[in-house]
């Protein structure tokens, strides 16, 4: 166990810039997710810090030590691959023994049939034994360990993975991806058991993936990638309720965040031509961009700030979304409603739609969340 | 249904062609010389008694044993003991054609030697290329270094290499390191396969990275790598190469006759058959033709029992 920093890693394949100055620090037993979408480089840091890859500047330290040169397997770090990447000619009590056969046993201990009369490894051979029935045992696949991986479900083989991943006692787990070959119920499934997994181990975690809902869900913090560089790395409610770029605030959410363009003449802003009634000075930037959660948006009869017909229509039972095209624009908005407001969304309806100053986020014309123009917002909107 | 009809006789045609040479063998193996020559005597031949001409050549009494067997016959004279003789050694050297024909194969060469020179060449040529292969196939598959390509480019190119283009430089190299008519002639050309690290590499480039990472996080080294997880994923391609390289080896004729010259003692199974060409005193088809099925048989049963492994093995589809 022990904590991980990673200072100013880049990466280039060739003429690709891959990793531009990647910087993050990971305390003892947090759950850390790299999110992002495919190709943003976080399966390329998750190997630099694995060591299956040399970063091409930069410095990876665990627990103090600087480990950037030193060969993945003298990390001590565990790794769950998304294929799984099991031994497909060992049992399963094997494939979790390997990384203990590796460490425990010398050359000629690990000999086929006569590594086990070798001195020594009669010892050896019964605490790896016993380790790995212990890691089966908390992973509930005790009953499986006599077969191989190609008799197991994608489940099974999952837990496998895991249970080779930690039978080692590693200094940080690895996962990259690990659920995106399961299906959507086994997914929420085994979400859970992580989370769990990682709460009665205490251990570093590193959790690699696209999927923003586990992300959401099981981390300490999110780190969430783009282009080849962390935008923002903090707990998941500040990542979605206080972004710092507009492109964290469009990648995490679903469904994602409505944009609108906002304009400032004089002190006044401007949705679509219409005043908002909110005062900023006039050193703010000329356009600015409003983001409006689904749920930020609400229905309404009197002084609608935005007005639209409903185009398209989701219920999913607990909630509804509609898409509502808006009269000044070609552009549409996601509305999150209750079922109890879903006869007035049928498709077509006129709707008129209300937002919450304090809810809306401000970015500027490149992205960069304009946090000083939302306190002079809420200001201008409590003396009002 | 007409179709299947005349796919059918296609397929039994091309198996007859396929399979005649093969029936001819083993019925001359049963046959007696007379029946090979006259042609008939069916498959099996009539199995009649026969007397081997040398065997009797080679049993002449002579004076010694004409005095020693004086006692046994003591109403005749030396004449009429010879006579006496004669006919035991006749009876002695009469024998069905199939037992005359199967004895020869083992007595005239020594076939079992022949055949336990081609396990250990062949065996020997297997392993050793395996040896080089599956790490060459490896590194060229797997592992990212300068000029990989280059050298992949090399090893399509050796492909195209005749092996009696380069028989003759060989056999020289070896003359010179005075390596002829040794074990080391027959297995050491042949102990890298261009093949074979062809048919592994493509193999090995269907293996996911992930399991070769996870090998190494697992603290495994490049070499531990090869043997430890690549050598079992890769058992289909591994049998199809076995295939290859045991059958052309087993089989070779070419090689061994060139640097085997005098040694009798390092005859492959092929050379074997060389025992029973015609010479001066006639052919000896019967005993060439049970040589030849004691030759053949091993590869035909491996065949057999391995039949549904080699056909997967062949087609490749033994791979995920």
């Amino acid at each position: 166990m022990a904590d991980l920093s990673i200072t100013s890693i880049t990466k280039r394949f060739g003429e690709t810039p891959v990793l531009k100055g990647v910087s993050l620090d990971v305390v003892n037993g947090e759950f850390v997710s790299l999110v992002g979408p495919s190709g943003c480089g976080k399966s390329t840091l998750l190997r630099i810090i694995a060591g299956l890859e040399a970063p091409t500047t930069g410095n990876i330290a665990l627990g103090g030590v600087d480990v950037t040169g030193t060969r993945a397997a003298d990390r001590n770090l565990s790794m769950v691959f998304q294929s799984y990447a099991l031994y497909p000619h060992l049992s399963v009590g094997e494939n979790i023994a390997v990384p203990l056969r590796m460490r425990e046993l010398n050359g000629l201990q690990r000999l086929p049939v006569v590594g086990s009369v070798m001195p020594g490894a009669r010892a050896h051979n019964a605490r790896i034994a016993s380790q790995v029935s212990r890691a089966a045992d908390m992973l509930e696949i005790a009953a499986l360990l006599d077969r191989k991986p190609g008799q197991l479900s994608g489940g099974q083989r999952q837990r496998v993975a895991l249970g080779r991943a930690l039978v080692r006692n590693p200094a940080a787990f690895l996962l990259d991806e690990p659920l995106s070959n399961l299906d959507a119920k086994l997914r929420v499934q085994t979400r859970a058991e992580i989370a769990e997994l990682h709460r009665n181990l205490a251990a570093t975690f590193i959790y690699v993936t696209h999927d923003q809902v586990e992300a959401m869900t099981m981390s300490d913090r999110i780190a969430v990638m783009m282009d080849g560089e962390i935008l923002q790395c903090a707990a998941p409610d500040i990542i979605y309720e206080d972004p710092d770029d507009i492109r964290v605030a469009e990648f995490i959410g679903s469904p994602k965040i409505n944009i609108l363009p906002l304009e400032r003449s004089g002190t006044d802003l401007h949705l679509f031509g219409r005043s908002l009634d909110w005062h900023v000075t006039s050193a703010t930037p000329e356009i600015m961009q409003l983001g409006l959660r689904p749920e930020a948006l609400h229905l309404t009869q009197h002084t609608p700030r935005l007005t639209g017909r409903v185009v398209h229509f989701e219920n999913l039972g607990s909630e509804v979304f509609a898409q509502i095209a808006l009269d000044d624009d070609a552009m549409r908005v996601t509305l999150r409603a209750t079922p109890a407001q879903r006869q007035m969304l049928g498709l077509g309806a006129e709707v008129g739609l209300g937002f919450d100053t304090r809810v809306g986020l401000v970015f500027d014309a490149r992205g960069k969340r304009l946090r000083s123009v939302e306190a002079m917002v809420d200001l201008t909107s409590e003396v009002a | 249904m007409t179709r299947d009809w005349l796919k059918h006789l296609v397929l039994i045609f091309g198996a007859i062609i396929v399979l005649a040479p093969f029936y001819m063998m083993v019925s001359y193996s049963f046959k007696s010389p007379g029946e090979i020559d006259r042609g008939e005597g069916g498959f099996f031949g009539r199995q009649e008694m026969m007397i081997d001409p040398r065997c009797v050549a080679l049993r002449q009494p002579d004076r010694a044993d004409i005095e020693a067997a004086r006692s046994r016959f003591p109403n005749e004279d030396d004449a009429g003991v010879q006579e006496a003789l004669l006919t035991e050694t006749t009876a002695a050297c009469a024998m069905r054609p199939v037992v005359f024909n199967y004895t020869k194969a083992f007595t005239e060469a020594p076939l079992i030697r022949y055949l336990l020179n081609g396990v250990v060449v062949t065996v020997s040529i297997f392993l050793i290329q395996i040896v080089v292969a599956l790490p060459a196939a490896y590194a060229l598959a797997k592992l990212k270094f300068w000029g990989r390509e280059a050298v992949f480019g090399l090893v399509l190119f050796c492909l195209l290499i005749p092996v009696h283009a380069i028989a003759l430089p060989l056999y020289i190299m070896l003359a010179k390191l005075g390596l002829t008519n040794t074990y080391a002639a027959l297995v050491l050309p042949w102990t890298i396969s261009v093949f074979g690290i062809f048919l592994m590499r493509q193999f090995f480039m269907t293996v996911p990275d992930d399991l070769i990472d996870a090998a190494r996080m697992d603290g495994m080294s490049e070499f531990a790598i090869v043997w430890r997880v690549m050598l079992p994923t890769a058992i289909p391609a591994l049998l199809a190469f076995a295939i290859f390289s045991i059958v052309a080896h087993w089989n070779d004729y070419f090689w061994p006759r060139i640097v085997v010259t005098g040694n009798r003692d390092l005859f492959t199974p092929p050379l074997g058959l060389r025992e029973f060409k015609g010479d001066g005193d006639g052919s000896f088809f019967g005993p060439m033709m049970a040589t030849a099925t004691v030759i053949v048989t091993p590869l035909i049963v491996a065949f057999l029992i391995a039949q549904r492994r080699f056909i997967e093995g062949i087609t490749l589809s033994g791979m995920k």
